[in-house]
C-alpha cells in the first residue's frame, strides 16, 4: 500500500526499533517539519514495519519514519524536558532515557506506554511487541552502546551489529548463552570480539575455532579491540599461565579442546565456540568435551540457518543453554519426531518460543538497508606443520643457492614465488599430486568449510585461483564431498563453447552448480554471472585492478543482492605480507601499486628476505 | 527408536488407550480411519479445563465434536500439585511443557487416572454414524493424544490441574487485543 494511504495520528511518535538500533519518529505527514518543531535530531529516512490505528480498529502499516541512531536520540531525549503538548508515545520514551534501575520502575513504565510507543510488529504483522520486552531491549542497547564507549573498538559498527552487540551483551549478563547464528558475511567475529573486549574483569574468555580460523581471530582481535590481551593455545608449543588475567582472550581450536583437559580447569567468563556446527554430533567427543567447560556464558556462532537442523540445534543449545530443550531423546520425543514426522504446527510453535530468545538471526536480506553493495572480507588462514616445513625449506633452498642478477635473478625469484604461493594454496599442488585432501592446508580446509556453509544457505560462490592445476584440486575434491553434484572449473583450456555452456548453466539453470571456478586469467570480459551472491579469491593475483574486474563478474549492474568478496590469505606468509603492505599503502611502491612480481625481483637479498620469510608469530 | 506415532510418552499413551479400549471385545474399524484423519491434520483442535472442542474435516465436510472431561477432584488436583512441585524440584532439566514419566507412574500407584474412560466422557458429535464413539470423536481423541505427547502438561491441564506455575509474560501482543481508541494514549 502506499504511504499516502497510512492513517497517521497527525502528532508526532515515537518508537524504539531493535534491530535498527534506533528510534523512530513518525506520525505526520510532514514528518520533517514537526521534528525540527519539536527541536528533535532529524536522523534518515526510512520506512518501519509499525501497528497502526485505523478507523476503529489497529492493524498493521509501513510507515514512513525518521529513524535516528540510539546515541543521538537518548542524547536528545535527556536533553529536554518533553513540553506539554507532545504525543504520550514521545513522553514515554522520555522517561525511558531517564528510567532508573530496578525491574519495578521499569515495570510501572510498560504499564502507562500507550501501544504507539511499542508498536514494532512481529514478522507475520499479526502482534506488537510487548511495552516490558521493548523497554528491555532499550535498556540493554543504552547498556551495551557505554559499555561499548568505554572500550577501545577500532570499527564502526552497522546497526544491526550494535543490536547484536546488545543482544550478546544481555545474554551474558542474564548468565544465559546464546546461538549467534548472522548469514555468513554479516560480521558475526566482529560482534563477538565487542562482546569480549568489554568484559575485562569477570575472568579470562575462550574462544573455540576450527584450526584453519585460528590465525583470523587473533588477527581481528588485535585490529578491532587493540588492548585486548590474547593468548593462542595451538600447536606442540602450546603452554598457558598457572593464572590467565580477566579478559584476556584465550583461541584455541577444536582440536585442541578435545585434546586438552587444562581447559576444563579454568573458570571462563565467555566461551565462544566459532563454527559451531563442529559440535553439532552430540556423541563426537569435541562435543562432550565443550559441554565440560565452565562459563558465565557460552555463546556459539554458526552462518547455518540450524533452526531447521533439530538434532543440530538440539546439539547446540546444549552446550550454549543446557537444559532448555530437555534431554535429547525427550527432546525427540516431544518436539524433533512430532515436527519431522507429521510435520506439527503445535510443536513446531513450541520449539520456535522456546528456541527464539536464545537465537539471533539475520540475513542479507533482512539488514539489505544496512549494507552497501560489495563487501569486502580478508579471511586470514592458518598454516599447517606440513606447510610451514615446505614453506622454510623452498625460502632456504632458494637463498642458499643464490639468485643471481639481471634476467636470471627475476627469472628465479618469480619461480619462488610461485613455489611459496603453490605451498600456500595447498601442499597437493606444489608437490604435484593427483588429490588434495582436508589437514594438510589451512586455506584449502577454511575455503570449504565456508563453501559448504554457502552451499547449505542455498546461495551461489564463484571462486578464483590463478592456477590451473589448483582448480582441478579444488574442482575434484569439491564435488565428492560437498553432494552438490560436479563442481565445474572454467579455464583457458576449455573451448569458448564449453565456456559458454558452464557460465549458461551456472547462471540460468534451475539445477545449476552453486559454484564455479574459475581460472583468473579466463574469467574476461562480458561474463555475467551475477546469481552468485559471494565471491572468493583463493589466491592472490596481488594486482587490485585485476581482482576487481573478476569480482565485477558477480557483481554487475542489475545485481540486487549485496556481494561478499572473500579474500584467502595465509597468516605469516608472502601472502600474508604483500596484503599488510596493499592495504596499508605502503611498503615497496610498485608492490602497492600492482606490479608485485616485478617489484619483487628488484629487491635486494635483504629485503626480498623479509618480504618472503615466515613471520613465526603467525605460525601456531 | 522412532517413537510412537500415537501415545509416545505414558501421557499420550493414557488416552490413546482410551480409544484402543473400543476393541476390547472384537476389531472396530473405525480405528484406522480415526488415526488416518489424525495424521494427516484433518483434526482442527482447542482445549480448555474439562473441555474438548475440535473441528474434524472428512471428504470436505467439517463436524463439530465437542467432549467434556471430567475434572479432577480438589483433593486430587492437591496430590498432583504435590507430586509436580516434588518432581520439579528433582529434575530441573525439562522443557517447558514436560512432565517427568516418573510422576505418571506415581499418579498410576495412587490410583489418579490421567484420562477419563469412555464412559465418563460426554462427547458430542453431529454426524449421522450410527455407532457411538463414532470416527469423528475417535480422530479427536487421537489428535488430543498427540498434542499431549508433545506439551505432557496439557494431559493435567485438561483435569483441571495447574501443570506450569505462571507463563512467562508473553512477548508479543495481538493486534486483535489491542483498543484502537487508546492506542496512541490520548
Amino acid at each position: 500500500m502506499p504511504s499516502t494511504e497510512v492513517p497517521l495520528p497527525g502528532r508526532l511518535q515515537a518508537t524504539f526499533i531493535p534491530h535498527e538500533n534506533a528510534m523512530a519518529w513518525w506520525g505526520v505527514p510532514d514528518l520533517d517539519g514537526a521534528v525540527r518543531d519539536h527541536g528533535l535530531p532529524a536522523g534518515r529516512a526510512g520506512t518501519c514495519r509499525l501497528a497502526v490505528a485505523d478507523r476503529g480498529q489497529v492493524r498493521p502499516a509501513t510507515v514512513p519514519v525518521r529513524l535516528v541512531d540510539l546515541d543521538t536520540a537518548t542524547s536528545a531525549l535527556l536533553a529536554s524536558a518533553p513540553p506539554a503538548g507532545h504525543s504520550a508515545s514521545l513522553r514515554a520514551w522520555h522517561e525511558a532515557a531517564r528510567l532508573p534501575d530496578g525491574d519495578a520502575a521499569l515495570a510501572a513504565l510498560a504499564e502507562r506506554m500507550p501501544a504507539a510507543a511499542h508498536a514494532v510488529l512481529n514478522r507475520e504483522g499479526t502482534a506488537i511487541v510487548a511495552a516490558a520486552v521493548l523497554l528491555t531491549e532499550f535498556r540493554q542497547a543504552v547498556d551495551a552502546r557505554d559499555a561499548l564507549r568505554s572500550t577501545t573498538i577500532h570499527a564502526t559498527l552497522r546497526p544491526y551489529q550494535e543490536h547484536g552487540v546488545a543482544w550478546l551483551t544481555a545474554r551474558s549478563r542474564l548468565g544465559q548463552g546464546g546461538v549467534l547464528a548472522d548469514e555468513m558475511g554479516l560480521g558475526k567475529t566482529l560482534q563477538a570480539i565487542c562482546l569480549l573486549a568489554t568484559r575485562r574483569t569477570a575472568g579470562p574468555h575462550l574462544v573455540v575455532c576450527p584450526t584453519s580460523l585460528i590465525g583470523n581471530w587473533r588477527r581481528e582481535v588485535a585490529r578491532f579491540a587493540p588492548d585486548t590481551p590474547v593468548i593462542t593455545y595451538h600447536g606442540a608449543q602450546r603452554e598457558l599461565p598457572d593464572t590467565i588475567p580477566p579478559g584476556t582472550v584465550v583461541i584455541t581450536s577444536y582440536t585442541v579442546l578435545r585434546r586438552e583437559t587444562a581447559l576444563a580447569a579454568t573458570r571462563w567468563d565467555i566461551l565462544v565456540f566459532d563454527e559451531a556446527q563442529q559440535i553439532k554430533n552430540p556423541d563426537a567427543e569435541v562435543s562432550r568435551a565443550a559441554a565440560k567447560l565452565s562459563a558465565t556464558a557460552a555463546i556459539a556462532m554458526t552462518g547455518t540457518p540450524v533452526e531447521n537442523r533439530l538434532d543440530e540445534l538440539w546439539a547446540i543449545l546444549h552446550v550454549t543453554n543446557p537444559g532448555l530443550l530437555g534431554s535429547r531423546s525427550r527432546f525427540r520425543q516431544l518436539l524433533a519426531a512430532p515436527i519431522e514426522q507429521r510435520g506439527s504446527a503445535t510443536a513446531a510453535a513450541t520449539l520456535n518460543a522456546l528456541v527464539r530468545p536464545h537465537l539471533l538471526r539475520r540475513t542479507k536480506a533482512d539488514v539489505a538497508a544496512d549494507l552497501p553493495p560489495k563487501q569486502y572480507s580478508t579471511v586470514v588462514c592458518t598454516l599447517t606443520d606440513e606447510q610451514a616445513q615446505l614453506y622454510r625449506q623452498a625460502v632456504g633452498r632458494a637463498f642458499a643457492e643464490g639468485f643471481g642478477v639481471g634476467i636470471a635473478r627475476r627469472g628465479r625469484v618469480l619461480a619462488l614465488l610461485t613455489e611459496l604461493k603453490q605451498i600456500c594454496n595447498h601442499p597437493a599442488q606444489y608437490l604435484r599430486e593427483p588429490r588434495a585432501g582436508t589437514g594438510r592446508s589451512g586455506k584449502f580446509d577454511r575455503a570449504v568449510e565456508m563453501l559448504a556453509e554457502i552451499v547449505d544457505d542455498g546461495d551461489r560462490t564463484l571462486v578464483f585461483t590463478q592456477y590451473r592445476a589448483m582448480g582441478d584440486l579444488l574442482a575434484d575434491h569439491l564435488t565428492g564431498t560437498l553432494g552438490a553434484g560436479p563442481i565445474p572449473f572454467l579455464h583457458g583450456g576449455l573451448s569458448p563453447r564449453r565456456r559458454d555452456e558452464l557460465v549458461r548453466r551456472f547462471q540460468e539453470a534451475a539445477d545449476g552448480p552453486p559454484i564455479l571456478l574459475l581460472s583468473l586469467r579466463a574469467a574476461g570480459f562480458g561474463l555475467n554471472l551475477t546469481r552468485a551472491a559471494h565471491v572468493m579469491h583463493y589466491d592472490r593475483w596481488w594486482n587490485p585492478a585485476v581482482e576487481e574486474q573478476a569480482t565485477d563478474r558477480a557483481h554487475r549492474i542489475g545485481q540486487q543482492r549485496t556481494v561478499t568478496v572473500h579474500t584467502l590469505v595465509t597468516g605469516g606468509t608472502l601472502e600474508d605480507h604483500i596484503a599488510q603492505m596493499q592495504e596499508q599503502k605502503r611498503g615497496f611502491a610498485e608492490v602497492v601499486s600492482g606490479d608485485t612480481d616485478a617489484a619483487l625481483a628488484r629487491l635486494s637479498d635483504e629485503e626480498l628476505r623479509a618480504v618472503l620469510d615466515l613471520d613465526p608469530g603467525a605460525v601456531a | 527408536m522412532i517413537p510412537a506415532e500415537f501415545g509416545s510418552t505414558p501421557w499420550g499413551r493414557a488416552w490413546v488407550r482410551v480409544v484402543g479400549a473400543t476393541a476390547a471385545a472384537g476389531p472396530n474399524a473405525l480405528l484406522p480411519k480415526a488415526r488416518s484423519l489424525a495424521r494427516n491434520h484433518a483434526v482442527e483442535l482447542t482445549t480448555e479445563p474439562g473441555r474438548i472442542e475440535a473441528r474434524v474435516t472428512v471428504s470436505g465436510a467439517v463436524q463439530p465434536v465437542r467432549v467434556e472431561v471430567p475434572m479432577w477432584s480438589r483433593q486430587t488436583r492437591a496430590e498432583v500439585r504435590l507430586l509436580l512441585e516434588k518432581s520439579a524440584a528433582e529434575q530441573p532439566g525439562l522443557i517447558a511443557g514436560d512432565l517427568s514419566d516418573t510422576v505418571e507412574a506415581d499418579l498410576r500407584r495412587k490410583g489418579i487416572a490421567i484420562a477419563a474412560g469412555l464412559d465418563d466422557l460426554d462427547a458430542e458429535c453431529a454426524c449421522r454414524g450410527r455407532k457411538r464413539p463414532c470416527v469423528h470423536i475417535l480422530a479427536t481423541l487421537y489428535a488430543l493424544a498427540q498434542l499431549i505427547d508433545e506439551r505432557p502438561a496439557l494431559a493435567v491441564e485438561l483435569r483441571g490441574g495447574a501443570a506450569e506455575a505462571v507463563d512467562p509474560p508473553s512477548r508479543w501482543v495481538a493486534l486483535t487485543a489491542l483498543d484502537a481508541a487508546t492506542f496512541y494514549g490520548d
